[in-house]
Protein backbone atom coordinates (compact mmCIF):
# COMPACT_ATOMS: atom_id res chain seq x y z
CA UNK A 1 0.00 0.00 0.00
CA UNK A 2 1.50 3.30 -0.82
CA UNK A 3 2.03 6.00 1.74
CA UNK A 4 -0.16 8.94 1.83
CA UNK A 5 1.57 11.68 2.05
CA UNK A 6 -0.97 12.95 4.37
CA UNK A 7 0.75 11.01 7.43
CA UNK A 8 4.22 12.63 6.14
CA UNK A 9 2.29 16.04 6.79
CA UNK A 10 0.55 15.48 10.17
CA UNK A 11 4.15 14.14 11.63
CA UNK A 12 6.10 17.21 10.51
CA UNK A 13 2.87 19.21 11.48
CA UNK A 14 2.93 17.45 15.41
CA UNK A 15 7.04 17.99 14.99
CA UNK A 16 6.26 21.22 15.53
CA UNK A 17 4.04 21.59 18.26
CA UNK A 18 0.28 21.46 15.93
CA UNK A 19 -2.31 20.04 18.34
CA UNK A 20 -4.78 19.46 15.21
CA UNK A 21 -2.19 17.70 13.34
CA UNK A 22 -1.63 15.19 16.56
CA UNK A 23 -5.37 14.86 16.75
CA UNK A 24 -5.46 13.62 13.23
CA UNK A 25 -2.62 11.20 13.49
CA UNK A 26 -4.85 9.64 16.98
CA UNK A 27 -8.28 9.90 14.95
CA UNK A 28 -6.41 7.64 12.28
CA UNK A 29 -4.50 5.58 14.34
CA UNK A 30 -6.87 4.98 17.26
CA UNK A 31 -9.23 2.39 15.93
CA UNK A 32 -5.69 0.45 15.32
CA UNK A 33 -4.31 0.05 18.62
CA UNK A 34 -8.34 -0.77 19.31
CA UNK A 35 -8.17 -3.51 17.23
CA UNK A 36 -5.46 -4.77 17.90
CA UNK A 37 -5.65 -4.98 21.15
CA UNK A 38 -9.16 -6.64 21.10
CA UNK A 39 -7.30 -9.28 19.07
CA UNK A 40 -5.07 -9.63 21.99
CA UNK A 41 -7.98 -10.03 23.60
CA UNK A 42 -7.45 -7.57 26.45
CA UNK A 43 -10.11 -5.73 28.00
CA UNK A 44 -10.91 -2.08 28.12
CA UNK A 45 -8.33 -0.79 31.21
CA UNK A 46 -5.55 -2.65 29.33
CA UNK A 47 -6.24 -1.35 26.28
CA UNK A 48 -6.48 2.26 27.35
CA UNK A 49 -2.77 1.81 29.00
CA UNK A 50 -1.65 0.46 25.76
CA UNK A 51 -2.71 2.96 24.04
CA UNK A 52 -1.42 6.00 26.78
CA UNK A 53 1.73 3.88 26.89
CA UNK A 54 1.94 4.14 22.81
CA UNK A 55 0.73 7.72 22.74
CA UNK A 56 3.34 8.71 24.76
CA UNK A 57 6.03 7.30 22.95
CA UNK A 58 5.03 8.77 20.16
CA UNK A 59 4.71 11.82 21.57
CA UNK A 60 8.61 11.44 23.14
CA UNK A 61 9.64 9.43 19.50
CA UNK A 62 7.94 12.41 17.01
CA UNK A 63 11.34 14.27 16.88
CA UNK A 64 13.32 11.43 16.03
CA UNK A 65 11.16 9.40 13.74
CA UNK A 66 13.46 8.31 10.83
CA UNK A 67 10.68 7.95 8.37
CA UNK A 68 7.40 10.43 8.85
CA UNK A 69 5.78 8.66 6.78
CA UNK A 70 6.16 5.20 8.50
CA UNK A 71 4.37 6.33 11.43
CA UNK A 72 1.58 3.95 11.10
CA UNK A 73 3.98 0.60 11.14
CA UNK A 74 5.86 2.34 14.00
CA UNK A 75 2.71 2.72 16.25
CA UNK A 76 1.85 -1.03 15.13
CA UNK A 77 4.69 -2.36 15.88
CA UNK A 78 5.40 0.06 19.82
CA UNK A 79 1.30 -1.40 20.11
CA UNK A 80 2.03 -4.97 19.31
CA UNK A 81 4.90 -5.18 21.71
CA UNK A 82 3.20 -3.08 24.49
CA UNK A 83 -0.02 -5.81 23.92
CA UNK A 84 2.58 -8.97 24.44
CA UNK A 85 3.99 -6.95 27.62
CA UNK A 86 0.67 -6.81 29.29
CA UNK A 87 -0.64 -9.94 27.93
CA UNK A 88 2.41 -12.12 29.67
CA UNK A 89 1.48 -10.02 32.58
CA UNK A 90 -1.86 -10.88 33.18
CA UNK A 91 -0.82 -14.45 31.95
CA UNK A 92 1.80 -14.77 35.23
CA UNK A 93 -1.16 -13.00 37.29
CA UNK A 94 -4.08 -14.96 36.46
CA UNK A 95 -2.33 -18.57 35.97
CA UNK A 96 -3.12 -20.15 38.88
CA UNK A 97 -7.03 -19.74 37.51
CA UNK A 98 -7.05 -19.82 34.12
CA UNK A 99 -4.89 -20.72 30.85
CA UNK A 100 -4.38 -18.08 28.23
CA UNK A 101 -6.56 -17.79 25.67
CA UNK A 102 -4.20 -15.81 23.51
CA UNK A 103 -2.09 -18.21 21.16
CA UNK A 104 -1.05 -16.54 18.10
CA UNK A 105 2.25 -17.49 17.34
CA UNK A 106 4.41 -14.86 16.19
CA UNK A 107 3.36 -15.28 12.34
CA UNK A 108 0.24 -14.61 13.23
CA UNK A 109 0.21 -11.94 15.45
CA UNK A 110 2.87 -9.94 12.84
CA UNK A 111 0.30 -10.97 10.03
CA UNK A 112 -2.92 -9.77 12.17
CA UNK A 113 -0.77 -6.39 13.39
CA UNK A 114 0.24 -6.16 9.29
CA UNK A 115 -3.42 -6.34 7.87
CA UNK A 116 -4.79 -3.92 11.14
CA UNK A 117 -1.99 -1.47 9.99
CA UNK A 118 -3.72 -1.63 6.48
CA UNK A 119 -7.22 -1.89 7.39
CA UNK A 120 -6.46 1.53 9.56
CA UNK A 121 -5.06 3.40 6.60
CA UNK A 122 -7.73 2.70 3.41
CA UNK A 123 -10.43 3.42 6.28
CA UNK A 124 -8.34 6.82 7.65
CA UNK A 125 -7.62 7.69 3.38
CA UNK A 126 -11.85 6.89 2.94
CA UNK A 127 -12.83 8.89 5.75
CA UNK A 128 -10.83 11.82 4.95
CA UNK A 129 -11.85 11.90 1.08
CA UNK A 130 -15.48 11.55 2.51
CA UNK A 131 -15.22 14.20 4.82
CA UNK A 132 -13.79 16.71 2.25
CA UNK A 133 -17.16 16.34 0.33
CA UNK A 134 -20.27 19.33 0.58
CA UNK A 135 -22.60 18.55 3.30
CA UNK A 136 -25.09 17.80 0.42
CA UNK A 137 -22.53 15.30 -1.09
CA UNK A 138 -22.14 13.53 2.39
CA UNK A 139 -25.76 13.47 3.11
CA UNK A 140 -26.65 11.87 -0.61
CA UNK A 141 -23.91 9.34 -0.04
CA UNK A 142 -24.81 8.43 3.57
CA UNK A 143 -28.77 8.10 2.94
CA UNK A 144 -28.00 6.07 -0.36
CA UNK A 145 -25.77 3.68 2.05
CA UNK A 146 -28.39 3.32 4.04
CA UNK A 147 -30.24 1.90 1.17
CA UNK A 148 -33.03 4.86 1.42
CA UNK A 149 -34.36 5.58 -2.38
CA UNK A 150 -34.05 8.50 -4.27
CA UNK A 151 -37.72 9.16 -3.47
CA UNK A 152 -36.94 9.55 0.01
CA UNK A 153 -33.56 11.09 -0.15
CA UNK A 154 -35.30 14.09 -1.96
CA UNK A 155 -38.04 14.30 0.32
CA UNK A 156 -35.28 14.52 3.38
CA UNK A 157 -33.24 16.91 1.61
CA UNK A 158 -36.07 18.92 -0.22
CA UNK A 159 -34.36 18.17 -3.20
CA UNK A 160 -35.93 17.44 -6.73
CA UNK A 161 -35.93 13.76 -7.54
CA UNK A 162 -34.25 14.34 -11.17
CA UNK A 163 -31.41 16.37 -9.51
CA UNK A 164 -30.66 13.72 -7.45
CA UNK A 165 -28.92 11.26 -10.01
CA UNK A 166 -26.52 13.60 -11.40
CA UNK A 167 -25.62 14.82 -8.38
CA UNK A 168 -24.99 11.80 -6.77
CA UNK A 169 -22.98 10.91 -10.02
CA UNK A 170 -20.92 14.39 -9.01
CA UNK A 171 -20.74 13.74 -5.43
CA UNK A 172 -18.82 10.04 -6.82
CA UNK A 173 -16.57 11.58 -9.32
CA UNK A 174 -15.33 14.12 -6.39
CA UNK A 175 -14.81 11.29 -4.22
CA UNK A 176 -12.98 9.46 -6.51
CA UNK A 177 -10.61 12.14 -7.46
CA UNK A 178 -9.23 12.52 -4.15
CA UNK A 179 -5.75 11.89 -4.59
CA UNK A 180 -5.37 9.91 -1.57
CA UNK A 181 -8.28 8.13 -2.57
CA UNK A 182 -7.27 7.40 -5.99
CA UNK A 183 -4.02 6.38 -5.31
CA UNK A 184 -5.27 3.99 -2.95
CA UNK A 185 -7.92 2.48 -5.63
CA UNK A 186 -5.22 2.20 -8.09
CA UNK A 187 -3.34 0.16 -5.51
CA UNK A 188 -5.89 -2.04 -4.85
CA UNK A 189 -6.54 -2.67 -8.71
CA UNK A 190 -3.21 -3.36 -9.06
CA UNK A 191 -3.22 -2.08 -12.61
CA UNK A 192 -1.17 1.45 -13.20
CA UNK A 193 -2.13 2.51 -17.15
CA UNK A 194 -5.34 0.54 -17.13
CA UNK A 195 -7.80 2.76 -19.20
CA UNK B 1 -7.20 10.23 -13.01
CA UNK B 2 -11.02 9.60 -12.41
CA UNK B 3 -11.26 7.57 -15.54
CA UNK B 4 -8.97 4.45 -13.75
CA UNK B 5 -11.21 4.77 -10.91
CA UNK B 6 -13.72 3.45 -12.50
CA UNK B 7 -12.89 0.32 -11.51
CA UNK B 8 -14.14 0.53 -8.04
CA UNK B 9 -18.20 0.61 -8.39
CA UNK B 10 -20.34 3.05 -6.95
CA UNK B 11 -21.57 -0.13 -4.34
CA UNK B 12 -18.03 -1.19 -3.52
CA UNK B 13 -16.92 2.18 -3.32
CA UNK B 14 -20.13 3.11 -0.72
CA UNK B 15 -19.93 0.49 0.80
CA UNK B 16 -16.00 0.98 1.52
CA UNK B 17 -17.23 4.37 2.85
CA UNK B 18 -19.27 2.83 5.33
CA UNK B 19 -17.18 0.18 6.68
CA UNK B 20 -14.74 3.16 7.41
CA UNK B 21 -17.06 5.46 9.09
CA UNK B 22 -18.15 2.59 11.25
CA UNK B 23 -14.67 1.70 12.59
CA UNK B 24 -14.16 4.96 13.73
CA UNK B 25 -17.87 4.69 15.51
CA UNK B 26 -17.05 1.32 17.03
CA UNK B 27 -13.82 3.21 19.05
CA UNK B 28 -15.23 4.90 22.51
CA UNK B 29 -15.04 8.77 22.48
CA UNK B 30 -13.10 8.94 25.69
CA UNK B 31 -10.48 6.16 24.46
CA UNK B 32 -10.03 9.01 21.01
CA UNK B 33 -10.02 11.76 23.75
CA UNK B 34 -7.50 9.95 25.94
CA UNK B 35 -5.01 9.88 22.85
CA UNK B 36 -4.99 13.25 21.93
CA UNK B 37 -4.74 14.93 25.19
CA UNK B 38 -1.34 12.64 25.97
CA UNK B 39 0.11 15.62 23.54
CA UNK B 40 0.09 17.96 26.49
CA UNK B 41 3.38 15.78 27.44
CA UNK B 42 5.15 17.07 24.30
CA UNK B 43 5.55 20.03 26.22
CA UNK B 44 6.88 18.74 29.69
CA UNK B 45 10.60 18.70 28.90
CA UNK B 46 11.38 15.28 31.10
CA UNK B 47 13.06 12.38 30.32
CA UNK B 48 10.46 9.72 29.83
CA UNK B 49 11.39 6.81 32.67
CA UNK B 50 12.08 3.08 30.77
CA UNK B 51 10.72 0.43 33.19
CA UNK B 52 13.41 -1.78 33.96
CA UNK B 53 12.31 -4.36 36.64
CA UNK B 54 8.97 -5.43 37.80
CA UNK B 55 8.00 -7.97 40.08
CA UNK B 56 5.22 -9.19 38.08
CA UNK B 57 6.82 -10.31 35.63
CA UNK B 58 9.64 -11.91 37.17
CA UNK B 59 10.25 -15.64 36.50
CA UNK B 60 8.73 -18.18 38.96
CA UNK B 61 12.47 -19.22 40.43
CA UNK B 62 13.15 -15.53 41.47
CA UNK B 63 9.91 -15.31 43.05
CA UNK B 64 10.74 -18.09 45.53
CA UNK B 65 12.94 -16.30 48.12
CA UNK B 66 13.81 -16.32 51.97
CA UNK B 67 12.34 -12.78 52.51
CA UNK B 68 8.75 -11.67 51.61
CA UNK B 69 8.51 -10.02 48.70
CA UNK B 70 6.53 -6.95 48.44
CA UNK B 71 3.51 -6.10 46.51
CA UNK B 72 4.33 -5.30 43.62
CA UNK B 73 7.81 -3.46 42.85
CA UNK B 74 8.92 -1.56 39.94
CA UNK B 75 12.34 0.10 38.94
CA UNK B 76 12.25 2.72 36.23
CA UNK B 77 15.58 3.82 34.47
CA UNK B 78 16.42 7.24 33.05
CA UNK B 79 19.14 6.53 31.18
CA UNK B 80 20.39 10.38 29.72
CA UNK B 81 20.15 11.72 33.74
CA UNK B 82 21.58 8.03 34.89
CA UNK B 83 18.79 7.90 37.47
CA UNK B 84 16.83 5.35 38.95
CA UNK B 85 13.30 5.29 40.47
CA UNK B 86 12.53 1.80 43.01
CA UNK B 87 9.52 2.03 43.76
CA UNK B 88 6.72 -0.78 45.80
CA UNK B 89 3.79 -0.80 47.76
CA UNK B 90 3.73 -0.90 51.36
CA UNK B 91 0.93 -1.04 53.95
CA UNK B 92 -1.30 0.63 51.30
CA UNK B 93 1.25 2.98 50.13
CA UNK B 94 3.95 3.90 47.81
CA UNK B 95 7.56 3.92 49.19
CA UNK B 96 10.11 4.80 46.44
CA UNK B 97 13.57 5.85 46.20
CA UNK B 98 16.06 7.89 43.54
CA UNK B 99 19.23 6.17 43.11
CA UNK B 100 21.79 7.66 43.28
CA UNK B 101 20.47 9.19 46.18
CA UNK B 102 18.86 12.77 46.44
CA UNK B 103 16.51 15.49 47.08
CA UNK B 104 13.67 16.93 45.19
CA UNK B 105 9.93 16.91 44.49
CA UNK B 106 7.94 14.26 43.13
CA UNK B 107 4.34 14.44 41.61
CA UNK B 108 1.79 11.79 41.04
CA UNK B 109 -0.72 12.29 38.41
CA UNK B 110 -3.61 10.29 37.52
CA UNK B 111 -5.56 10.04 34.63
CA UNK B 112 -8.69 12.38 35.26
CA UNK B 113 -5.51 14.54 35.66
CA UNK B 114 -5.24 14.80 39.85
CA UNK B 115 -1.82 15.63 41.29
CA UNK B 116 -0.38 14.54 44.15
CA UNK B 117 3.16 16.00 45.17
CA UNK B 118 5.87 14.81 48.04
CA UNK B 119 9.10 15.54 49.15
CA UNK B 120 11.87 13.33 48.22
CA UNK B 121 14.29 13.20 51.02
CA UNK B 122 18.33 13.65 51.13
CA UNK B 123 18.70 10.39 50.78
CA UNK B 124 16.00 9.77 48.00
CA UNK B 125 13.28 8.54 49.69
CA UNK B 126 9.47 9.26 49.08
CA UNK B 127 6.43 8.67 50.66
CA UNK B 128 2.91 8.56 48.58
CA UNK B 129 0.10 7.34 51.48
CA UNK B 130 -2.63 6.73 50.51
CA UNK B 131 -1.81 4.59 47.39
CA UNK B 132 -2.46 6.83 44.70
CA UNK B 133 -5.59 5.73 42.60
CA UNK B 134 -4.06 3.65 39.25
CA UNK B 135 -3.18 4.54 36.45
CA UNK B 136 -1.20 7.00 37.17
CA UNK B 137 2.37 8.81 36.56
CA UNK B 138 5.38 9.85 38.05
CA UNK B 139 6.97 12.94 37.26
CA UNK B 140 10.38 13.92 39.36
CA UNK B 141 12.36 16.88 39.55
CA UNK B 142 15.34 16.89 41.61
CA UNK B 143 17.73 20.19 42.97
CA UNK B 144 20.68 18.42 41.06
CA UNK B 145 18.93 19.13 37.40
CA UNK B 146 16.95 15.66 37.18
CA UNK B 147 13.72 15.69 35.30
CA UNK B 148 11.91 12.14 34.30
CA UNK B 149 8.46 11.27 34.30
CA UNK B 150 7.39 7.61 34.05
CA UNK B 151 4.59 6.02 31.70
CA UNK B 152 1.19 5.15 33.32
CA UNK B 153 1.67 2.91 36.48
CA UNK B 154 -0.75 0.40 36.92
CA UNK B 155 -0.35 -1.44 40.08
Amino acid sequence: MPVDPRVIVLVIRAREGDQDAWDELIERYAPMIWSIGRRYRMDRPDIDDVAQTVWLRLVESLADLHDPGAVGSWLATTTKHECFRTVKARRRQDSMEQTLDFDMTADEQATMVEQELETAERNAILRAAFAKLPPTCQRILLLRIEGISYEEIGARLDLPIGSLGPKRGRCLAKLRDDPALNALILAEIGAPGNE
Amino acid sequence: MSDMSENWSEEVLLAQIAEALEAADAIPHDFVEAGKATFAWRTIDSELAELAFDSDLQDHQDLIRSEPAPLRALTFTAPRAAVTIEIEVVDGALLGQLVPEQAGEIHIVTRTGHDTSAVIDEVGYFLISPMPVAPFRIHCQTASGVNMSTNWITL
